[in-house]
């Protein structure tokens, strides 16, 4: 079967379009370069596969747009009378003829440009050939430019059709303009078609569907048809001509008995009779609508004659079968403004319909096939005994209670009347413990707890849980006695506290060791090597030594004797003082001169340190050895000492120690500067 | 409501702390705090991770088997309100967990109990080694006990006046 839904047709694109469209595949899809110094072969396959590329697409393209387009002859004559109608079908022929011209130019364009391209010898010369190749086959599609608008405008309007199945049960709604056909429509099927008071609302068919017994028909809706000569019809009567006689169904023609439509009854009679040629082998009601402007009884002789005159026709229609109810099955009274007789008329249109097609059915030879799929299985009786319905009794009781008491049921009090009463949906808060199920009604209102220290009290439910503790604290009781014993053991073997003491001396003493190692460690490096002798800090006395050897238990006295014998000053001191208090003076050159032994003991004092230094200079000038006199020699003493202090104080060990320890020290050479330029920070 | 545990650390989640993360097979994850969560989506295996329970009961740190434990145990079957029964059983929750606890304590005093013979054993030796940092050899040839040696003091006696008393 030919499908007869158009929607499925591809769109088809524009002369110009369809050019873009195929020269932009080409340039993606093939490839886009080729040098002038490849071989003649490359050159020559290179533009022959763009030559033929471009023609194979064009032709699939257009063969594409001839495919989808139905063909006239090969659709039901009723979609191809409509197509014929509404298109023409000449002219639709001759625009599909015009672009498998089109599509056939343009293979043999292909071809012939790919024969002569096989005789191409330069670079330039093929591509010349291909450009004239592409240019012919665009101008050809140029030309079938308005034939492809014309079947865009075909496709969209043929998709817009109703889908209207040829075969289907149908039901045709027939008559003048105006009459009330889409009323009636709107009110037996879904489909919302526009009606209005004016007339050809309608311009083209409409489709719905209504169900009856189970089966779904189709319902058509035509535009009214106006008496006039068959070659006089425009477009939208030829539709409905066109469905009328084409289409297997009954036919429902509707006569306004009210004259409200524009036409008098005698005119809707006449173009009964004109069309009644088209009714042949359909079966056909008629169906007197707007009864409440004109109820039948009132009207005039003349027009019940008329009346009876098409019903007389209709009966023609009908089967030998349906003879009895003759009245009731082909004339109709009815008013889609008031709904009377609506779904009479809709009820014996479906069942005419179906008995026709029925009957038809059955005379023709396809029915043996049929009949045999057909059997209704009843099943043979086995024994005498009845099997009556079963009812479960609670359903009788309640059927008979329903049956026998109208009297008002005991209404139960809701929930919502109880928030009612105690004020309202904001007030009142309904109980949800209210129907609680437990051991005591007391505990409704028990605030469960949950928690408890951090655990789960939902964990530990047990019923038993009280006897299980008690066993557990007895078990314990017993672990902890143990337990005791144990510690007792353990702690037996304990350090005195007057040992623990020497052990916190001895770490710390260790301690201390490690430190001033470390610091010696790290100082290593910078720190300038003092000789003793300027002990500014005053660590090596014999003070500190007696302390340090009494905090070994041992006795100091002796050393700290021995120590201070060897240290001249407090054996000569009170000599000292005088000499010191005179100054200069031949005496302290006497002293000298006695022994080289006082010369030492001169030297320190047991008095400060640094007047010290600079009494040993005074005293220990001796003229000679290139001096004039004490004074000068002083002066070149004291000159020496001066170079030694500098150089002391930096640290450097002797005048030729030019060590710079840090070459680039990082705070003169980085950083911002303050002031100034980065050449003289 | 429900105390749940952090899958991490396994501390207790308390209502309104913390983050849980339900992966697509459905399981469920609490995490006690974003340290736990962090740690978890770092990949992190608890049982190696210091801090956790599950590292100190995989590694016999924390008290793992015990007759207390099995007080506490989850029901997924929901039980009906029982008044007495309640009470018995808050009743019964702090002494459980007094033995708990001092179960848990006990076990890690015994476990730490080994750790103190060794440092004692340390220190006397250590004492008796480096006794010398401390006091000289000869005063131990006298004094062999291992103390401090007592310190000669030398007190200069102040010239008392004879005052005579007044009377």
């Amino acid at each position: 079967m030919v499908k007869y839904n158009f929607k499925e047709i591809k769109v088809v694109p524009s002369g110009k379009e369809l050019v873009d469209i195929i020269l932009s595949r080409t340039q993606r899809q093939t490839p886009t370069v080729v040098h002038k110094g490849s071989r003649t072969k490359i050159i020559r396959e290179f533009y022959m596969h763009k030559v033929k590329f471009t023609g194979e697409n064009f032709k699939k393209k257009l063969s594409d747009i001839i495919d989808e387009f139905p063909r006239l002859e090969a659709i039901n004559p009723f979609y191809s009378d409509l197509l014929h109608v509404l298109y023409n079908k000449d002219h639709f022929k001759l625009a599909l003829a015009q672009v498998n011209k089109a599509r056939n130019q343009i293979s043999k364009i292909a071809t012939d440009y790919i024969r002569l391209l096989k005789y191409g010898d330069s670079l330039y010369r093929c591509k010349c050939l291909k450009i004239a190749a592409l240019g012919r086959m665009c101008t050809v599609i140029k030309g079938i430019g308005p034939s492809l608008a014309y079947l865009e405008q075909v496709r969209q309007h043929m998709a817009r059709l109703p889908s209207i199945d040829p075969n289907m049960r149908t039901i045709l709604i027939c008559g003048c303009p105006n009459v009330g056909k889409s009323s009636f429509m709107n009110k037996i099927t879904r489909a919302d078609v526009e009606e209005q008071p004016y007339a050809f609302t309608t311009k083209s068919l409409f489709v719905g569907h209504t169900d009856y017994n189970c089966l779904r028909y189709q319902v058509i809706d035509t535009p009214g048809i106006l008496d006039r000569p068959f070659e006089d019809r425009n477009i939208i009567e030829m539709c409905s001509i066109t469905a009328l006689a084409h289409l297997r169904s009954a036919v429902l023609f509707f006569l306004d008995v009210s004259g409200s439509c524009g036409y008098s009854i005698a005119q809707q009679a006449a173009l009964f009779h004109s069309i009644k040629s088209l009714f042949l082998n359909k079966p056909l009601m008629i169906v007197c609508n707007k009864i409440d402007l004109q109820p039948m009884h009132a009207l005039s002789e003349e027009d019940k004659r008329l009346v009876d005159d098409m019903k007389a026709e209709a009966q023609k229609t009908l089967s030998i079968g349906g003879d009895q109810n003759g009245e009731q099955q082909v004339l109709f009274t009815m008013s889609t403004l008031t709904n009377e007789g609506v779904s009479t008329a809709k009820n014996t249109a479906c069942e005419r319909i179906l008995g026709h097609r029925v009957e038809l059915k059955m005379k023709s030879k396809k029915i043996n096939d049929c009949l045999n799929r057909f059997h209704v299985a009843m099943p043979k009786t086995r024994d005498a005994k009845e099997r009556p319905v079963c009812i479960p009794p609670q359903v009788l009781e309640q059927r008979a209670k329903a049956q026998e008491g109208e009297q008002e049921k005991e209404k139960r009090k809701l929930e919502k009347d109880l928030e009612n009463e105690n004020g309202g949906a904001g007030v009142y808060s309904a109980s949800l413990k209210k129907h609680y199920i437990l051991a005591s009604d007391e505990w409704k209102d028990d605030i469960i707890p949950e928690i408890i220290d951090g655990h789960n009290v939902a964990d530990f439910m047990d019923h038993d849980i009280l006897e299980r503790v008690k066993e557990l604290e007895r078990e314990e009781g017993m672990r902890l006695a143990g337990v005791a014993g144990d510690e007792s053991e353990i702690n037996g073997d304990d350090m005195m506290p007057e040992e623990r003491e020497a052990l916190n001396a001895i770490r710390k003493r260790k301690k201390a060791l490690i430190q001033e190692h470390r610091i010696k460690k790290s100082t290593a490096e910078s720190r300038p090597v003092v000789p003793r002798k300027f002990d500014k800090d005053r660590q090596f006395t014999t003070q500190r030594m007696g302390r340090q050897l009494s905090g070994l238990g041992l006795d100091p006295s002796k050393a700290i004797e021995r120590a201070r014998s060897r240290s001249v000053p407090r054996i000569g001191r009170k000599r000292e003082r005088s000499v010191a208090v005179d100054g200069f003076g031949d005496d302290s050159m006497e002293i000298d001169n006695e022994g080289k032994g006082s010369y030492k003991k001169l030297r320190l004092r047991s008095v400060s340190r640094s007047r010290l230094r600079s009494r040993a200079s005074i005293e220990e000038v001796v003229p000679g050895k290139g001096f004039k006199d004490k004074k000068q020699k002083v002066k070149a003493i004291k000159l020496g000492k001066k170079s030694i202090k500098q150089r002391n104080k930096d640290a450097r060990k002797g005048e030729a120690d030019k060590v710079i320890l840090n070459m680039m020290p990082k705070h003169l050479f980085s950083g911002k500067r303050g002031i100034g330029k980065t050449s003289r920070r | 409501m429900r105390l749940e545990k952090c899958w991490f650390c396994s501390s207790t989640i308390y209502p309104g702390h913390g983050i849980q993360f339900v992966r697509n097979d459905a399981k469920i994850f609490r995490f006690c705090r974003s340290k736990c969560h962090k740690n978890f989506k770092m990949k992190r295996n608890p049982r190696k991770v210091k801090w956790t329970k599950a590292y100190r009961r995989l590694h016999g740190k924390d008290m793992t088997q015990d007759s207390t434990f099995e007080f506490e145990r989850k029901r997924n079957r929901p039980q009906r309100y029982d008044r007495i029964n309640t009470e018995k059983v808050l009743q019964a929750i702090p002494k459980i967990s007094k033995v708990k606890a001092t179960r848990e304590k006990d076990h890690i005093t015994k476990r730490l109990s080994a750790g103190r013979v060794n440092r004692r054993a340390e220190d006397r030796r250590e004492l008796e080694q480096s006794i010398s940092l401390v006091k000289a050899p000869s005063v131990l040839k006298e004094d062999a006990t291992l103390t401090l040696p007592k310190q000669k003091v030398t007190v200069s006696y102040a010239q008392t006046e004879n005052t005579p008393m007044e009377e």
